[in-house]
């Protein structure tokens, strides 16, 4: 918001420019930037919502005259008025107090509509505002001096010279002053005569009634509006104003009086008029409560860390604008401003403000580079457990170990692409209701969408090969609990001829799966099975080995992609049922003896039937066994495939003889032959 | 005389010499200097010992004469033999060598390991850092409740500050949450009571999309509650944190700031980790860059998670992981921590 450098000067004397903008900066108030113009200086400062009170000339003043110990300098106003009661003139009636809890309108009479002066007009346009006439003019430069926003209606165009604070009914209409028709409804508060809505609450003002040349009498509304039913309406109608920009943020209910006081004195100074006797003040139940509550200097400095004169809280609570009463030997009841009674509302449950709203304003005066830096004591460490972030941290590594690179994907993605993956879907997914684009609409059911969209991205500028993974939450269904999986895809062929090229295929994949579980202590296998998007006979879902629940799936990906590509995801949650810390048995000091084995059998036999033949053949000095190779082709017969298994024999107490060794292979070989051997049809 | 001729005379031994002199210098190989050694130095058919022998036919006058060239070509025989011999050692190595060398420039394979993304890699050095000052990670869901995400944080219901946080919102009820903040409120409410030592590291969700936001990014919050928490432990808390982050002498500016959740609040700069502070087109020439923000927390939040404000206070910070992770590895801006481009995930370093 840009505000004036000589306009502030007006209420409070000002350091050099630089000075000023870090002071504001100091205290909450970032000036983000300054431009000269015409020897004055524009400020950007950027005022947070919770100080609207500081959205205008005279707050950002009280805040430097705080921060440079300097006198606040307040417009002071006398007014000539005739004898003429303003209430004689205008009738006020709150039918929404609650909407309205308070109305102020003064009567100038006679007056004459015309340009501004010089120096109204210049101060207007040094913060970017349009000049209309004296009067609008007038209205504008006191919202800029003292945050409240006025408006001044042509008092002929009132009808009944009466004044209604409403809801709007269904379907009323009224043009603003931008010239735009707006079709109302009772969400939105309105200004009504005896016939019609004037103006939109807070908000804007009506093209009917608004002062024009020809005007003579003026009406002017100081009024305090409600945040909540301001925002609401300007939400309705899609409008942002001036006016409801403080208001929706609170306003100051002190300042209507005030502020019409003032107007009317510049009234009667620029365009001459009388002032009527007096303002018709209103007010409704829903006045807010003055608010008030206690300081006390110790736990002041205790919530600080800082230790702060007596007399220093006193200067900064009493500049800006609170009233202090002791209360014991270094403690005070305060009185809250009023311009801060929106930002302080929400008290105590006996009523009292919060001292951490009080310590807060001592505090940012005492400016944060004058609070000494030290580190809270660690008397022992939190009660916490870290335990799935540490688990997460393990995961990544491993696969990063593994060559994959970590990827992060949107966790929403195209209604169109969910089910295209994953097992853990259960019913609808859940939709973002106000999504950026339609690419974007529901939550992730599999970290596959995400990562195939990776390996096109990839693939399509030339990646020879793809291996990716991302580790993230899914969201099976709306009111389920999020799951925690990784996922992985692989591709293509790793390497120049000179690295030793790798195609990487479905067990390059299930390698990674494997030894990620592993390394938690968990064994996984796989069984055959059918997940979405999988190329059929490729598919699998992983299980914790000899348990029943899926706890993953893999496959080849069924994508069109210039090579074969494969994914797997599995819950994280399996992985922490393993042992956490690993151990070890030391090897034999003895000799093992290696026999190979090449058994020729039906290509259609899986692996797993051979290796529990031969686990559960519970052979005597067997340390290991394993898959060496396979082999199809010339030399095997149509049908059938030769599988090599390497076995290790060792004995933990003596060297075993190759007799031994042979005669336990033998027997083994002929049971594995006899099982499974191939036999031509 | 040729061949095993008996020598008559030493003339006749100057050609002996001559002789062995041309075939010494014929020896390329291991046999051939054997055969050499044999003729000439054997023990039953060599040259040397036949003329020796032979000086019992020499006249006498001559003796003394040829016994001392004799002798001569004796020691100029076995010198030469031991001279071959090394030649045809160091020959033999040489050749040996050749037969193994490489050319050492040529590029080696590394081994072919993965990358961590870049937000992954600062979100772990973050947690070890507050790890060792004895915190412990929190963590929640992504889809949460308008309680946890911004009415327990002092956020009401048609509060401008809303505003702010351009929501996501799922149907039946729920949003994405805009924070990792909900994760303190969740913390808080598990807790008994303090001391509560966490941070809170996550991904959440804004309606944002440029070149500086993304809908989805990466936050870590921090929380702190105790008796006797005070803004200095804030300030220090966050310069010990920053300094080891970034450099040692990274520079920590607080501007009071206004978050619904904390008061007072805070802004957080640091000396521009590209120009140290001497302004650079990046920090737009202030020498300071904002990075998060932070706060004492609100007595009201403390109080709606069932802590007495009177009794406990605390502080909160929250930083935007995406950002710190854009200055650490220099990536231009955040759509491209989101592509997963292999050819640069793969340049990162933990
Ligand atoms: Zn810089």
């Amino acid at each position: 918001m840009d505000f004036s450098r000589d306009w502030i000067g007006q209420y409070v004397e000002l350091p050099a420019v630089d000075e000023l903008a870090a002071g504001l900066t100091e205290v909450g108030l970032t000036v983000e930037g300054s431009t000269e113009s015409d020897g004055d200086v524009l400020l950007d400062v950027d005022v947070t919502t919770n100080r609207p009170d500081c959205m205008c000339h005279l707050g950002l003043a009280r805040e430097v005259a705080v921060r440079f110990d300097k006198m606040l300098r307040v417009p002071s106003i006398q007014l000539a008025e005739v004898n003429e009661p303003a209430a004689d003139a205008v009738e006020v009636a709150l039918a929404d107090g609650g909407g309205c809890p308070r109305y102020v309108a003064r009567v100038v009479r006679g007056v004459k509509v015309g340009p501004s002066p010089g120096w109204l007009r210049t101060a207007l346009e040094s913060i970017g505002q349009r000049s209309i006439n004296n009067i609008v003019d007038i209205t504008n430069f006191v919202l800029w001096e003292s945050g409240q926003p006025v408006h001044a209606f042509d008092l002929a165009k009132i009808e009944g010279a009466e004044i209604v604070v409403r809801r709007a009914e269904e379907g009323e209409k009224l043009t603003t002053l931008d010239g735009e028709e707006r079709r109302l409804d009772p969400e939105i508060l309105v200004i009504a005569d005896a016939a019609r809505a004037v103006a939109l609450a807070g908000i804007m003002g009506g093209l009917d009634s608004e002062v024009g040349e020809r005007t003579t009498d003026v009406l002017i509304e100081c009024a305090h509006f409600d945040p909540t039913v301001v925002r609401k309406g300007a939400g309705r109608l899609a409008m942002h104003t001036d006016a409801s920009h403080r208001f929706e943020r609170g306003a100051d209910p002190e300042a209507p009086k005030w502020a019409a006081a003032r107007v009317a004195g510049l009234i009667a100074e620029m365009a001459g008029g009388e002032i009527l006797a007096g303002a018709v003040d209103q007010r409704s139940e829903h006045y807010p409560a003055p608010l008030a509550g206690r300081l006390d200097l110790g736990r002041l400095e205790a919530f600080g860390g800082v230790e702060i004169p007596r007399e220093e809280v006193v200067r900064i609570l009493t500049g800006l604008g609170f009233e202090l009463a002791p209360d014991g030997e270094s403690a005070w009841q305060v009185a809250v401003p009023s311009w801060r009674y929106h930002d302080m509302k929400f008290t105590r449950a006996d009523g009292a403000v919060y001292e951490a709203d009080l310590f807060e304003e001592a505090l940012r005066h005492v400016g944060f580079e004058n609070i000494p830096s030290a580190l809270p004591p660690v008397e022992k460490p939190d009660s916490g457990s870290s335990a799935p972030h540490e688990q997460r941290q393990r995961i990544r590594s491993y696969l990063a170990a593994c060559g994959l690179a970590e990827t992060i994907n949107y966790a929403f993605h195209a209604a169109a692409d969910d089910g295209s993956f994953g097992i853990w879907a259960e019913g609808e997914p859940i939709r973002v209701a106000n999504p950026l684009s339609e690419l974007y609409d529901v939550m992730r059911r599999s970290l596959l969408v995400g990562l195939v969209d990776s390996a096109w991205f990839n693939i399509r500028r030339g990646a020879e090969a793809v291996r990716l993974f991302e580790s993230g939450h899914l969201f099976p269904a709306a009111g389920a609990p999020e799951l925690e999986t990784v996922g992985l895809v692989m591709g293509g062929a790793r390497g120049m001829p000179w690295q030793r090229r790798t195609e990487l295929d479905l067990f390059d994949l299930k390698g990674c799966v494997e030894g990620l579980a592993a390394h938690f202590g968990v064994s996984v296998e796989a069984r055959v099975a059918d997940p979405p998007g999988v190329v059929a006979g490729t598919g699998a879902t992983v299980h914790v080995a000899g348990r029943l629940e899926v706890v993953g799936w893999m496959g080849r990906l069924e994508l069109d992609t210039p090579y074969p590509v494969f994914g797997a995801e599995l819950e994280v949650g399996a992985l922490a049922e393993g042992e956490r810390f690993s151990t070890v048995s030391a090897p034999s000091r003895h000799p093992a003896v290696a026999v190979d084995l090449t058994l020729t059998h039906a290509a259609d036999l899986p692996w797993r039937e051979i290796e529990s033949a031969i686990t559960s053949a519970g052979v005597e000095n067997l340390t290991s066994f394993g898959l060496k190779d396979r082999y199809e082709g010339e030399g095997v017969p149509s049908g059938a495939v030769n599988t090599t298994i390497y076995f290790v024999y060792n004995a933990e107490d003596r060297s075993l003889t190759q007799d031994e060794v042979n005669s336990r292979q033998r027997a083994l070989t002929e049971k594995l032959e006899a099982r499974f051997g191939w036999r031509q049809a | 005389m040729a061949g095993g001729g008996t020598p008559d005379s030493v003339g006749d031994l100057a050609r002996e010499r001559e002789r062995f002199e041309r075939e010494a210098a014929e020896v390329s190989s291991r046999d051939a200097w054997e055969a050499l050694r044999l003729r000439w130095v054997g023990r039953k058919q060599g040259v040397v010992r036949a003329l020796l022998a032979a000086i019992k036919e020499v006249p006498v006058e001559q003796k003394r004469e040829y016994g001392q060239v004799v002798n001569l070509l004796k020691r100029r025989v076995e010198s030469r033999l031991e001279e071959l011999e090394g030649e045809l050692e160091r020959a033999e190595r040489q050749a040996a060598i050749g037969a193994a060398a490489v050319d050492v420039t040529l590029p080696g394979r590394r081994p072919a390991l993965g990358s961590l993304h870049p937000v992954s890699i600062v979100t772990q050095e973050i947690v070890e850092i507050f790890s060792a000052m004895g915190y412990s990670v929190a963590e929640g869901p992504e889809v949460e409740e308008d309680y946890y995400n911004f009415q327990a944080l002092n956020f009401p219901p048609d509060h401008p500050a809303r505003d702010t946080q351009d929501t996501f919102f799922v149907e039946g009820g729920k949003l994405l949450r805009t924070h990792t903040s909900p994760v303190q409120v969740r913390t808080m409410l598990e807790r008994e009571e303090p001391p509560i030592r966490v941070i809170c590291p996550g991904r959440a969700y804004r309606f944002d999309n440029d070149l500086r936001h993304s809908p989805m990014f990466h936050q870590v919050e921090c929380l702190v509650v105790d008796k006797g928490i005070t803004l200095g432990h804030l300030k220090g808390t966050l310069e010990a944190f920053v300094r080891k982050l970034f450099r040692p002498e990274t520079g920590v500016r607080l501007r009071p700031s206004y978050f619904p959740f904390t008061e007072p609040s805070a802004e957080v700069d640091i000396t521009c980790p590209f120009c140290s502070g001497d302004g650079c087109r990046t920090c737009s020439d202030t020498g300071w860059m904002e990075i998060l923000g932070s706060g004492m927390v609100d007595p009201r939040v403390l109080a709606e998670c069932g802590f007495d404000p009177e009794i406990y206070s605390g502080f909160a910070f929250g930083l935007g992981l995406d950002r710190v992770a854009m200055i650490r590895f220099d990536i231009p801006n955040i759509r491209v921590l989101f592509e997963n481009d292999e050819r640069l995930l793969r340049q990162v370093r933990g």
